[in-house]
C-alpha cells in the first residue's frame, strides 16, 4: 500500500473527511478549488495536526491521532511541491537543489545527476531564483523535491500557476519522473487530462469528502459530481423532475419538459429533481426515428443552432423545454442537412445519462 | 579637531551603543520571531509589555530600572551577592538603560520583516526534512536579514541619543556613564560653554544622522542581496 488515510478535520467551519486507500504509484486527488485537496496534502506532509486521524504512508504509520504516533513533517519523507514554486530566494538554483539533509551528496551521485539531467537544471544551476521563469522555477522545485529521496512526492497542483505550455512540459517531466524514476506520488489537479495522463488511481473530493474513487478513466466517465462534471467538461448539465421509476426495466424515468428521459435507475423520489449529465458527443442525431433501437431515448426535436467549429460541428436541438448540444462531424451534418429549424430526432443512451446527484 | 574630552565621551557613546545592541540582538531575534510566528492570545500582551519602553517617559522607565537595578532592588541585590559589585552608576548601567530603552525598535523591525517571511516556504523546508531549528537558520534568519540589520542600527542611534533612563539608572560620571547627551546636558548648565554645547550637538547630529544612512543603505543592500 502506497498511502491508507482517515483523517477527519475541521478548520473555519471547513470539514475534512476522508478514507483513502491507494496501491499508487501515482494516486490523483481530483476536485474543485476550495474541495479540501490542499488541506488533505498538508495533512499526509504533517503541517496540519489533523484532529484525529491515522495515516500510513508506504510501511509507515506517520500519525495516529488523537493519542497515537505523531511524525514530525521533516522526519515523514514527504517531499511538498506546491502551486507556486516557493524556492528559497536567497540561495542559488544548486543551494535550493542541495537543501534537503543529505541532497548535496546526492546532487553528486548519479541517481542525483540523472534528475538534474531529466528536468534539465544544468544550465540553471549557479542562478538566483530571482532571475528564472516559471517553468524553470517549478522545475527547480521538483528537482529539490526529489533529492531529499522522499518516500512520497506530494504535488499540490503544480502546473496550474504555468501557462499552457510549460503546463505541457511539466506535465511530462512528471511522467518521466514517474516512469524513469519512479518516485510515487500523490498528484492534486483539477484538470481531467492530466490526471488521465499521471495518475493510476483517483479520488474525487468534494466539500471535504472523497465522492468517488477508483480509475481515472471511470472516474472521469461517470463524474457523479457536479462539481466533477463542471471541471470535466460534461457539455450538458440538465436538472430533471424524475417521474417515475421502472425498476424490471432498470431505468428512471426524468421529464425533459413535455418529453420524458430514461436515465440509470437511481434513488431520487419521484417529483424531486436530479442531476443530469451527457457529454454532446454521445448524443447521436438522426431525421426520423430508427425502428429496433437499443437506446431507450429516441427524442423528437429542433434544431435551433448549428455551430462549425474547427473540425466540429455542435448542434443545439430543443428537446421539450430542455435545449441539448450534440457535437457531429461536418460530414454528418452535411449528410443530414441539418440547419436551424429543422426536425431531428436526438438519440441518446440511458448510460450517457450520467446521474450527479 | 575634536579635544580629547570630546574623544572620550564620544568613544564612551559608541561603546554603550554597540554594547546595548549586542546583549538585544539575540532576544530581539528571540521575541520578533515570537511575535510574528506565534499564534497564541497571549501575543498581544507581550507585544504591548514590549513597546512599553518606546512610549513611556525614559526617566519612568529609569526609575522602573532603578527599582530593579539599583543597590536595593532585586536584581541589583543579585548582582551584588554574585560578584560583589554593583550595577547602578556604572557603564554597565548605561548599557542596561540604552538596550531598553533601543528594545522595541530593534523587535518591531525584526518582526516585520519576519512576518513578511513567506510561512509556506518554512513549510516546504520542514517537508523536505530540516526541523524547526535548522528550518528558522537556513530560511527565517537570512530571508528576515535585512529587518535585523536595520532594527540593530535604528536601535543603535536611539541608544546613542538615550538620557532621560540613563542619567536616572546610571547617573553622570566623567568617563564612565557621562555620555553626548549627558555631557550635553552638562555644559549646559555651565556658563560660558555654548561653543562646546554646540561642537557636541553637531557632533551628535552627525553620528546619529550617519547611523540613520547605514541603516537605510543596510537595509536595502541586504534586500537587494535577497530579491536581486
Amino acid at each position: 500500500m502506497m498511502l491508507e488515510a482517515r483523517i477527519c478535520h475541521s478548520l473555519r467551519g471547513f470539514t475534512l473527511d476522508v478514507k483513502l486507500e491507494s496501491h499508487g504509484p501515482v494516486l490523483g486527488v481530483f476536485g474543485p478549488s476550495g474541495c479540501g485537496k490542499t488541506t488533505l496534502l498538508h495533512c499526509i506532509a504533517g503541517l496540519i495536526k489533523p484532529r484525529e486521524a491515522r495515516i500510513d504512508v508506504r510501511t509507515r504509520t506517520v500519525c495516529n491521532r488523537p493519542g497515537g504516533t505523531w511524525v514530525a513533517p521533516e522526519r515523514r519523507k514527504c517531499a511538498l511541491v506546491t502551486q507556486e514554486p516557493l524556492l528559497f530566494p536567497h540561495i542559488s538554483v544548486r543551494g535550493n537543489l542541495a537543501y534537503a539533509p543529505g541532497a548535496r551528496d546526492e546532487l553528486e551521485s548519479d541517481g542525483g545527476w540523472k534528475i538534474v539531467e531529466v528536468l534539465r537544471l544544468k544550465p540553471l544551476l549557479e542562478r538566483k531564483p530571482g532571475g528564472l521563469s516559471g517553468g524553470e522555477k517549478q522545475r527547480v522545485a521538483l528537482g529539490r523535491a526529489l533529492l531529499s529521496k522522499p518516500e512520497l512526492l506530494l504535488l499540490d497542483e503544480p502546473t496550474s500557476s504555468l501557462d499552457a505550455e510549460l503546463a505541457r512540459d511539466v506535465l511530462s517531466l512528471l511522467l518521466r519522473v514517474k516512469h524513469d524514476l519512479k518516485v510515487p506520488m500523490v498528484f492534486v489537479t483539477h484538470k481531467a487530462p492530466e490526471l488521465l495522463a499521471l495518475a493510476d488511481d483517483c479520488a474525487v473530493l468534494e466539500q471535504g469528502q472523497v465522492v468517488a474513487h477508483g480509475a481515472p478513466v471511470e472516474v472521469l466517465r461517470k463524474p457523479r459530481a457536479i462539481g466533477v462534471a463542471n471541471l470535466v467538461g460534461v457539455d450538458n448539465l440538465l436538472r430533471l423532475r424524475v417521474v417515475r421509476h421502472d425498476e424490471p426495466g432498470g431505468v428512471t424515468v426524468l421529464d425533459l419538459g413535455g418529453v420524458e428521459l430514461a436515465a440509470p435507475l437511481c434513488d431520487i423520489e419521484p417529483t424531486r429533481h436530479a442531476s443530469i449529465g451527457i457529454y454532446a458527443d454521445e448524443i447521436m442525431l438522426c431525421l426520423e426515428k430508427p425502428a429496433g433501437l437499443s437506446a431507450r431515448n429516441a427524442l423528437a426535436c429542433t434544431v435551433t443552432q448549428v455551430d462549425e467549429v474547427g473540425s466540429e460541428v455542435l448542434v443545439r436541438v430543443r428537446a421539450g423545454t430542455n435545449e441539448l448540444l450534440a457535437r457531429i462531424t461536418p460530414a454528418a451534418a452535411a449528410e443530414l442537412g441539418l440547419a436551424k429549424d429543422a426536425r431531428a430526432v436526438a438519440v441518446i443512451k440511458t448510460s450517457a445519462c450520467h446521474l450527479l446527484g | 579637531m575634536l579635544t580629547d574630552a570630546e574623544i572620550e565621551v564620544l568613544t564612551l557613546s559608541a561603546q554603550v551603543a554597540a554594547l546595548a545592541v549586542a546583549v538585544s540582538i539575540v532576544p530581539g531575534v528571540l521575541f520578533g520571531w515570537l511575535l510574528a510566528r506565534w499564534k497564541s492570545p497571549l501575543r498581544v500582551p507581550l507585544q504591548g509589555a514590549l513597546m512599553l519602553p518606546l512610549v513611556l517617559p525614559p526617566v519612568v522607565t529609569g526609575y522602573l530600572l532603578l527599582a530593579a537595578f539599583g543597590r536595593r532592588g532585586p536584581l541589583g541585590e543579585a548582582w551584588n551577592a554574585v560578584t560583589g559589585g554593583h550595577i547602578s552608576y556604572t557603564t554597565g548601567a548605561c548599557v542596561i538603560a540604552a538596550a531598553v530603552v533601543g528594545f522595541p525598535l530593534m523587535v518591531e523591525g525584526i518582526r516585520l520583516s519576519m512576518t513578511a517571511v513567506d510561512g509556506r516556504l518554512e513549510q516546504v523546508s520542514r517537508s523536505l526534512g530540516r526541523g524547526r531549528a535548522a528550518t528558522f537558520v537556513r530560511v527565517t534568519l537570512p530571508l528576515s536579514l535585512p529587518g535585523i540589520v536595520s532594527g540593530a542600527v535604528l536601535s543603535f542611534a536611539r541608544a546613542l541619543g538615550e538620557f532621560g533612563a540613563t542619567i536616572v539608572l546610571a547617573g553622570n560620571i566623567e568617563g564612565e556613564t557621562r555620555t553626548i547627551p549627558v555631557a550635553v546636558y552638562t555644559l549646559m548648565n555651565v556658563p560660558g560653554t555654548d561653543a562646546a554645547v554646540w561642537r557636541l550637538v553637531g557632533i551628535s547630529v552627525v553620528l546619529s544622522m550617519l547611523a540613520l544612512l547605514g541603516a537605510i543603505w543596510l537595509g536595502a543592500r541586504s534586500a537587494k542581496r535577497l530579491h536581486p
